[in-house]
C-alpha cells in the first residue's frame, strides 16, 4: 500500500515512482488483472459489451461512485469512515432545486449554495469526529439519518424536475465523445491524488491513520486535517448529489439510497484498509470501474438482478480475500528469507 | 372486599367494567369480559372458598358481576343492534410510509374525508415501511381505544400477528393494498391498471409505428412479490394483446429497477447499447419515478426520439412529465391516493354502524395522459390548461 504511518510522518521523501512500481503496487497491479479478466469474460458473453457506445454509457453512470470515493478514500486512510455520503448527495439536489424553483434564485447560485450545506454538514462531522471525539461510524451514521430526514422535510418528500439544459450538460453532456461527468471525476482523482502523494498534508494524513497519536506527538495538527478530510468529502458527496441531479434532471430526496456502501465496497476492493493508514486512489479508481462493469455486464448478459447481487458480492470477498493471502504469504516468504 | 393479598380486587374488575362501559366504543369488550368474569367465578368448584371469602360476599360479588354484564346485553338487545355503533369515532390509520408523496396524498385524503365525515377523529400512524413498526402502531391504536383501523402495511407476515390483535379486540380492519387476513380490502386493480396503460401504449404505437415495435424494456420490482407482478403483468399483457405485431419474446428485457430513478436510468443506460438497431422502444414501468429514469437514460443515450413509456401512478412528477413539450411519456395509469379516504372513511363507518361492506373494495383506474390530465388535474398544471 502507500505508506506505513512511521515512514510517513513529516520529513519522508516524496513520492517515490519506482518503490510505487514495485512490491506493494501488486495489490492495484492485481485489481487490474481483475478488471480485464471480467472485461474479457463478459466480452465473450455479451455482443455489444465492447463497443464504444457501452464505454461512453459506463463512463457516463461511473461519475457519481467514482467522485464520492475520492472522498472516501481521504477519509479511510485517514482513519475513519463516512456513512452520510449518501444522504448528503441527496440534500445537495434538494437543496438546489428549492432554492431554484421555489425561492427563483439563479440555477448557478443555488447548486453552489447546495454544495455548501453538504460541506457544512461535512464539517459537523468533521468537528464531531475530531473535537468532540465522537466515533466517525457513529457520527456518520446520525448524520446520514438526519441529513436523509431534512431532505425530506425541505422537499415534502417530493421529486422537482430540473429542466435547465446547462443543469444537465454535467450529468449527460459529452466533450470530444467523452462524458463530461467521467471527465470531472478523473480531474478530481488527478487532484487528489497529488494531493495526497505530494505534499505534506496527504502524507500526514496517512500517518494520522496509522497512529492519530503518534502523529500528534510528531506535531502535526491533527484536528485541522481531519475537519479538512471530512468537510471535502461532504463537498465531493454534495458534488455527486449535483451530477446525479443533472443526469436525471430532477432531484429527490430518496436520491442516492444505498450510495454509501457501493462506494465503500469500491474503496475496499481498491485496497484502502478499514483500519486506515493504508489506500491507494489508484486501487479505487479500479476498483469503481470494477463495480461499474460487473453490473454492466450482468446486465448486458441478461442475469438476473438477484444474482446480481450475489455475483457483486462475490466478486469483492474474492478480490479482497485474495489480495490478503497473497500478503499473507509475502510476508512469510520475506521472512524466512 | 379485597382478596388475594393486594391483588385484583373482584369490586375494582367490575368498577373497571362500568367505567369501560360507560365510556366510547368498548360495549362489545365489556360484555366479552363481564362474561368471563361471571364464568370465571361461577365455574370455580368453591369461589368463595378459593377468593378466601364469606359465600354471602361471594354472592354479592357474582350477583353485582351478572347485572353489571347484564346490563348492557340488555340494552343491545332492545335498542342497538349494532355493538360497535356509536355518535362518534376514533379511526387508526398507518400510514405505509410519510416519505412518499403516493401515501402523503392517502393521508391527506383520509383526513379530508374523518372531516367532511363530522363524527371522525383520525389517529395517525407511520408504519416506516417495516412490520415491526405496523405491529407496535397496532398495539398503539389498541391502547388508544380506536373503534376502527385502517392499515397500510407491506408485510404479509406482520399482517397476521396484528390482524390476530386486532381481531381479539373486535376491532374492524380495512387493509390498503397488501391483503390481510379478516380485513376488509381496499387498493388498486393491480393487474387492470397495468392492462390500461399496456393498452395505451399499444395503440400509440399502432398509430405512430405501424404496430411495430424493436425492444420492450420492462421496469419491474421483482424482490416485492405479487402486487407490483400484477400490475407488471397486467401492462405486459395489454401491450401484446393489442399490438398489431406482438413483440418476439427474445427482444422484451426484465430490468429490476429496484424502485428507484437512478436505478432505472442505470439498467435502460446498460441495455440500450445491445439493442443498437432498435428504432422503435417501449418502456413498461412500475411507476413514475421509474418511468422517469427510463426517459432520463434515452436522452442522456441521444436516444429518446426512439422511446414511449408508461407507467403506473401519475403523480405529480409524472404529470409534469405528459404536459412537457416533445414528452416521450405517453401517460400513466391513475390511482388517485387523494380519492382513497372518501372511499375508505364511509367503508369504516359502515363497518362499525354493521352495514354491508364488500370484501374488497377497488378503486377506479383511468389512463392518465396529456389530454385528459386536465379533466383530473387542471389545479396542478394551470397554464398548460388554460392553452388547452
Amino acid at each position: 500500500m502507500e505508506t506505513t504511518p512511521s515512514a510517513a510522518l513529516p520529513g519522508r521523501p516524496a513520492f517515490d515512482a519506482g518503490r510505487w512500481l514495485r512490491g506493494d503496487r501488486l495489490t492495484t497491479l492485481n485489481l487490474f488483472v481483475t478488471f480485464l479478466i471480467i472485461c474479457l469474460i463478459f466480452a465473450s458473453q455479451a455482443q455489444y459489451f465492447l463497443t464504444l457506445e457501452n464505454f461512453v454509457n459506463i463512463g457516463r453512470t461511473l461519475g457519481v461512485v467514482g467522485i464520492v470515493s475520492i472522498g472516501m478514500t481521504m477519509v479511510m486512510i485517514s482513519g475513519g469512515v463516512d456513512i452520510s455520503v449518501g444522504s448528503t448527495a441527496a440534500l445537495s439536489g434538494v437543496v438546489t432545486s428549492i432554492l431554484w424553483l421555489q425561492a427563483g434564485i439563479p440555477l448557478g447560485i443555488a447548486t453552489l449554495v447546495g454544495l455548501a450545506a453538504c460541506m457544512l454538514v461535512g464539517f459537523i462531522n468533521g468537528f464531531l469526529i475530531a473535537v468532540v471525539r465522537i466515533n466517525p461510524l457513529i457520527t456518520t451514521l446520525a448524520s446520514f439519518s438526519i441529513v436523509r430526514g431534512l431532505a425530506f422535510v425541505l422537499s415534502n418528500g417530493q421529486t422537482n424536475q430540473l429542466a435547465n439544459p446547462a443543469f444537465q450538460f454535467l450529468g449527460r453532456g459529452e466533450i470530444a465523445g467523452i462524458p463530461a461527468s467521467l471527465l470531472l471525476m478523473l480531474a478530481l482523482f488527478v487532484l487528489v491524488f497529488i494531493l495526497m502523494h505530494f505534499t505534506q498534508f496527504g502524507r500526514n494524513l496517512y500517518a494520522i491513520g496509522g497512529s492519530a497519536e503518534a502523529s500528534r506527538l510528531a506535531g502535526i495538527a491533527v484536528r485541522r486535517h481531519l475537519l479538512i478530510v471530512y468537510t471535502f468529502s461532504g463537498f465531493l458527496a454534495g458534488l455527486a448529489g449535483i451530477v446525479i441531479a443533472s443526469q436525471l434532471a430532477s432531484s429527490a430526496p430518496r436520491a442516492a439510497v444505498g450510495l454509501e456502501f457501493t462506494v465503500i465496497a469500491a474503496v475496499v476492493l481498491g485496497g484502502t484498509s478499514l483500519s486506515g493508514g493504508k489506500g491507494s486512489l489508484i486501487g479505487t479508481l479500479v476498483g469503481v470501474f470494477i463495480l461499474r462493469v460487473l453490473d454492466n455486464g450482468l446486465v448486458q448478459t441478461r442475469v438476473s438482478s438477484f444474482y446480481q447481487d450475489v455475483v457483486s458480492g462475490a466478486v469483492l470477498l474474492l478480490a479482497v480475500g485474495f489480495d490478503q493471502i497473497r500478503q499473507k504469504l509475502t510476508s512469510s516468504v520475506r521472512n524466512r528469507s | 372486599l379485597t382478596i388475594f393479598n393486594g391483588h385484583v380486587t373482584v369490586f375494582d374488575e367490575i368498577q373497571q367494567i362500568s367505567t369501560l362501559f360507560n365510556s366510547h366504543g368498548y360495549r362489545r369488550r365489556v360484555i366479552a369480559q363481564t362474561f368471563r368474569l361471571v364464568i370465571e367465578y361461577f365455574g370455580s368448584v368453591s369461589g368463595a372458598a378459593k377468593m378466601n371469602i364469606s359465600r354471602k360476599s361471594f354472592s354479592l360479588i357474582t350477583a353485582a358481576a351478572m347485572v353489571t354484564g347484564m346490563f348492557p346485553l340488555m340494552a343491545t338487545a332492545q335498542g342497538d343492534a349494532c355493538p360497535t355503533a356509536q355518535d362518534s369515532y376514533v379511526i387508526g390509520f398507518a400510514n405505509l410510509t410519510e416519505d412518499i408523496v403516493f401515501t402523503q396524498l392517502v393521508r391527506d385524503g383520509i383526513l379530508a374525508a374523518a372531516e367532511e365525515a363530522g363524527n371522525v377523529e383520525i389517529v395517525l400512524a407511520d408504519n416506516r415501511l417495516d412490520g415491526a413498526t405496523a405491529l407496535a402502531n397496532a398495539d398503539n391504536f389498541i391502547a388508544q381505544g380506536v373503534d376502527g383501523v385502517i392499515e397500510f402495511q407491506t408485510d404479509e407476515a406482520f399482517g397476521n400477528v396484528i390482524m390476530s390483535r386486532f381481531r381479539r379486540e373486535g376491532i374492524p380492519v380495512i387493509a390498503i393494498d397488501i391483503p390481510m387476513p379478516g380485513a376488509t380490502f381496499f387498493g388498486a386493480d393491480n393487474y387492470n391498471a397495468g392492462r390500461l396503460a399496456g393498452e395505451a401504449l399499444a395503440e400509440w404505437v399502432n398509430e405512430n409505428w405501424a404496430g411495430e415495435v424493436d425492444a420492450v424494456l420492462v421496469l419491474e420490482l421483482p424482490q416485492s412479490g405479487p402486487i407490483p407482478a400484477a400490475r407488471m403483468q397486467g401492462q405486459l399483457e395489454g401491450l401484446q394483446d393489442n399490438l398489431e405485431n406482438p413483440v418476439a419474446e427474445e427482444n422484451i428485457f426484465f430490468l429490476d429497477s429496484k424502485n428507484t430513478q437512478e436505478e432505472s436510468f442505470q439498467v435502460v443506460s446498460d441495455t440500450l447499447p445491445t439493442i443498437p438497431d432498435a428504432d422503435n422502444i417501449v418502456a413498461i414501468t412500475i411507476n413514475d419515478g421509474t418511468a422517469l429514469g427510463v426517459i432520463a437514460a434515452a436522452e442522456a443515450a441521444g436516444r429518446a426520439d426512439q422511446i414511449m413509456v408508461v407507467g403506473q401512478g401519475a403523480d405529480p412528477s409524472g404529470q409534469e412529465a405528459m404536459v412537457a413539450e416533445n414528452s416521450r411519456y405517453l401517460g400513466a395509469t391513475g390511482y388517485f391516493p387523494e380519492d382513497y379516504g372518501s372511499y375508505l372513511v364511509p367503508a369504516m363507518i359502515d363497518l362499525l354502524e354493521c352495514r354491508a361492506v364488500p370484501p374488497a373494495i377497488y378503486v377506479e383506474h383511468v389512463f392518465i395522459n396529456a389530454e385528459n390530465v386536465c379533466e383530473y388535474y387542471a389545479e396542478n398544471w394551470p397554464d398548460y390548461c388554460t392553452t388547452e
